[in-house]
């Protein structure tokens, strides 16, 4: 019982104590309208360099902006905490770290999940994509699945946080990573090989690939195996965080890293 | 701040007491031109600080305590520099200022490293000098004491009194009754947006307890001594204090009335420890000012 | 003179601090690179070669300008909210606007450092020719795109001085000017309705400017002196906007955090 109040309170209140921009001068310009303004750029550069076409762009950007809540929130319930002191509060409660810390997941993927569903839809307005009414709701579970594994990804990126003081470089340098490797602007073929070897360990990669299938019309079946690899990639991320912040966090008492100032 | 009004002569160190949020700050700002006050006037050496914020700000210094108001990332004497700059300090003198001041405030030979590794009251001293550096006529201190050990705190007072000696004129604010009682020439006391007292510290210690105050140590007060003694003839007030293993009963008496033996024969049946006899201090006189409010 | 010496200073000692930072220095470096590997990849995808591959360079080189700016300039004064040191600069008895224009002018500075990092990158790792027609005006064509860059970022600074929550509005500026200054999309292939904005946007002059000093032809002094203009009514606009904030902050106690 205490831990599936830990689960859902204790994860939403933390979510609305972190995050400040709960208020629409910071949602909309952040989490609206750049996601956007991102698929646009990509279009049209697309346009100029001849290269693939505007679903393309669409579908890519589109899913990777559900990276930035799952990256950056997640990356902050430590970074976040120590900035404002409570972190070695945090860590002296007696609340389970599971639930603690997947209670904090839970708001940040669905955050991921509407910015990405969003962007989908307004980006496919302004650019004139048509995405059948059909495949939405395969497409959102797409999206669902990309914003929960990200947030896996993110987790593991919380548990760095333990050790590293710098949380928003780090959640840069993964988001461009991803934008990169995963697919969304280059497909894995026109990669380099080792890039295409990386990519397939990515979170992303996969569920944005199923997303591109639907949209161009193939059924739920044909993409199910990737779903299912983007899902197990989630979970795998998201236990290597928790086994990584309950070692961080012996460590850091042992060796006193754990300051707050 | 519902309507305040307070007269600083030159050279002289006013202090500014109240309780948290009794609006101490609030007035510095409105005085060295950070607030715009919504109504009522203001001015400091003859400028007023709406019209002439420029000639205000050119010959007032603020420190506050704590330890914001530093760049982390740069080094004590770069952070000297940048504002030496923004204060317009002549670029030929700034060198000999800014070595003068590290002096002052004790901070040569560290001058060189990182704000981010001083100590808490490294950084006070760096404020200090920070505020200083433009000669300013008129130094507003904001609680410049707060978290520094009392070795800093001490040396801090005698680097205040030396600027005051040197004709500068002061405003201080703190928490800290000896602090003021020490420092301060006269004393405004703030609460709830209204000065309800102004006087030199001693003034202040007459005006509110006329008479003496009395401790006496007790090993378990047994109940209702306290209302017992409130009821004496010639007792203003009386509290309890828990001090470890024993409490200690504090009696404000009337003016020329000795309680002393009246309390004494409450307590008849407990162990009594110390007794002890002494004026007011601020702090009695603070508080009694304060809670009034 | 003296407010020269006071922007040189105060530039000199925030260019100082920011490249101690890892958000400021570190990031602003590998931030624009992201993008430019994405965008050398496309480009590559497409089979570009010799002149539109320069140009994608040179684009995606400038972007790290703005990017390093926009982002910052519009966190910087929440970062001095922060450390209780806005306070002090509103107390002293320079004018705000002219400290806030160094500040500005130190990021974009740092964003050349990573023009220069994409330019080499382009090199070495996906062997685009860095050839320039006219070095000379190429570097006065960066200098200037740098110093308007800084002026559009000082406008956004100022902004934040009475809203606490700019900083997004700046964050979300970055890939705009991206795409509408044309940095590595034509501005005649937006939309119309769009290009009067580009016009009016410093960063495309420069862009152009930079543009045609690295190819050769067109007239890079024309975009220069667009582009100088422009920076400067931006100058103009900041400082009265800058007196206005600053009022309206000192009215409405948005200068510290308690």
């Amino acid at each position: 019982m205490t831990s599936l109040r830990i689960l859902f309170i204790g994860g939403l209140t933390s979510y609305r104590a972190l995050f400040n921009w709960l208020t629409p001068w910071v949602l909309i310009p952040t989490f609206i309208l750049s996601p956007i303004v991102h698929i646009l750029l990509f279009a049209y550069i697309g346009r100029t360099a001849g290269v693939g076409d505007d679903r393309y762009f669409l579908i890519g950007n589109a899913v990777l902006n559900a990276a930035i809540p799952c990256l950056f929130a997640m990356g902050n319930t430590i970074g976040g905490e120590r900035n404002q002191g409570t972190l070695p509060l945090l860590i002296s409660s007696p609340a389970k770290r599971v639930p603690l810390f997947l209670g904090r997941a839970l708001p940040v993927i669905v955050n991921g999940f509407v910015v990405a569903v969003v962007a989908l839809g307004v980006g496919a307005v302004l650019l004139g994509v048509s995405l059948p009414t059909a495949t939405w709701p395969a497409l959102a579970i797409a999206v669902a699945v990309c914003s929960f594994s990200c947030t896996g990804l993110g987790l593991l990126g919380a548990a760095v946080a333990l050790r590293v003081r710098e949380t928003a470089v780090m959640s840069n340098v993964i988001f461009g990573i991803l934008m990169i490797f995963a697919g969304v602007n280059v497909p894995l073929l026109a990669l380099p090989g080792w890039m295409g070897a990386v990519a397939n360990w990515l979170p992303l990669t996969h569920g944005i690939e199923a997303a591109r299938q639907l949209a161009a019309g193939s059924g739920f079946a044909a993409i199910r195996a990737d779903l299912f690899t983007e899902i197990a990639l989630g979970v795998g991320y998201a236990g290597l965080g928790l086994l990584l912040l309950a070692w961080l966090e012996r460590e850091s008492r042992r060796k006193s890293t754990l300051d707050t100032a | 701040m519902k309507g305040i009004s307070f007269a600083v002569e030159r050279g002289e160190l006013f202090g500014l007491l109240g309780p948290n949020g009794a609006g101490k700050t609030t007035t510095i700002k409105m005085l060295i031109t950070l607030l715009l006050p919504t109504s009522g006037r203001a001015q400091v050496l003859g400028y007023d600080v709406v019209k002439q914020a420029r000639e205000v700000r050119r010959k007032v210094g603020y420190v506050f305590g704590g330890d914001r108001g530093l760049y982390e990332r740069l080094s004590g004497l770069d952070n000297l520099r940048y504002f030496a700059e923004l204060y317009g300090v002549a670029p030929r003198e700034q060198r000999s200022r800014i070595g003068e001041l590290l002096e002052m405030v004790g901070l040569q030979g560290r001058e060189n490293e990182r704000v981010e590794g001083y100590s808490r009251g490294m950084r006070q001293r760096l404020h200090i000098a920070r505020g200083l550096l433009h000669r300013p006529e008129v130094l507003f201190l904001d609680e410049p004491s707060i978290g520094i050990d009392p070795v800093g705190a001490r040396e801090l007072r005698t680097t205040v009194k030396a600027l005051v000696d040197q004709g500068t004129t002061v405003l201080l604010t703190t928490h800290y009754m000896f602090e003021a009682d020490e420092l301060c020439d006269r004393i405004a006391v703030i609460a709830g947006g209204n000065i309800v007292a102004t006087g030199t510290p001693e003034d202040l210690k007459k005006r509110v307890s006329n008479g003496t105050v009395t401790e006496i140590e007790v090993f378990g007060l047994p109940d209702g001594v306290v209302p017992a003694v409130q009821r004496e003839n010639g007792v203003r007030s009386a509290v309890v204090e828990e001090r470890g293993q024993a409490q200690v009963l504090i009696v404000h008496a009337e003016p020329g009335a000795d309680v002393t033996q009246a309390v004494l024969v409450q307590l008849e049946g407990s162990r009594v420890g110390r007794l002890m006899t002494r004026e007011p201090t601020l702090e009695d006189a603070y508080i009694e000012l304060v809670s009034a409010a | 003179m003296r407010i020269v010496r006071l922007i040189g200073i105060t530039w000199w000692l925030q260019l100082k601090m920011r490249s101690r930072s890892a958000f400021d220095g570190l990031l602003s470096l590998l931030w624009p690179l992201f993008f430019a590997t994405t965008i050398f990849l496309m480009f590559r995808q497409g089979n570009a070669a010799g002149p539109a591959m320069l140009s994608a360079a040179v684009g995606a080189a400038v972007m790290g300008i703005w990017s390093a700016t926009s982002t910052t300039a519009a966190f910087a004064l929440q970062m001095e909210r922060r450390q209780g040191t806005l306070e002090l600069l509103v107390a002293a008895p320079t004018s705000f606007a002219l400290l806030i224009v160094p500040l500005t002018l130190s990021m974009a500075t740092i964003g050349a450092y990573s023009m220069i990092a994409t330019l080499l990158w382009g090199r070495f790792v996906f062997g685009i020719h860095i050839t320039v027609d006219d070095p000379a005006m190429f570097v006065v064509s960066v200098a200037v795109t740098v110093i308007a860059i800084g002026m559009l970022g000082f406008l956004i600074a100022i902004a934040s001085v009475r809203y606490r929550t700019a900083w997004a509005l700046g964050s979300a500026l970055e890939m705009p000017v991206w795409l509408i200054c044309g940095l590595v999309v034509a501005v005649s292939s937006l939309p119309a309705w769009v290009r009067p904005i580009s016009w009016m946007l410093a960063p495309t002059w420069g862009m152009a400017a930079i543009r045609d000093s690295a190819q050769g032809g067109g007239n890079p002094l024309a975009g220069l002196a667009m582009c100088l203009g422009l920076a400067a009514v931006y100058g103009l606009i900041g400082w009265f906007l800058a007196r206005w904030m600053v009022h309206s902050a000192r009215v409405n106690a948005t200068l510290a955090l308690s």
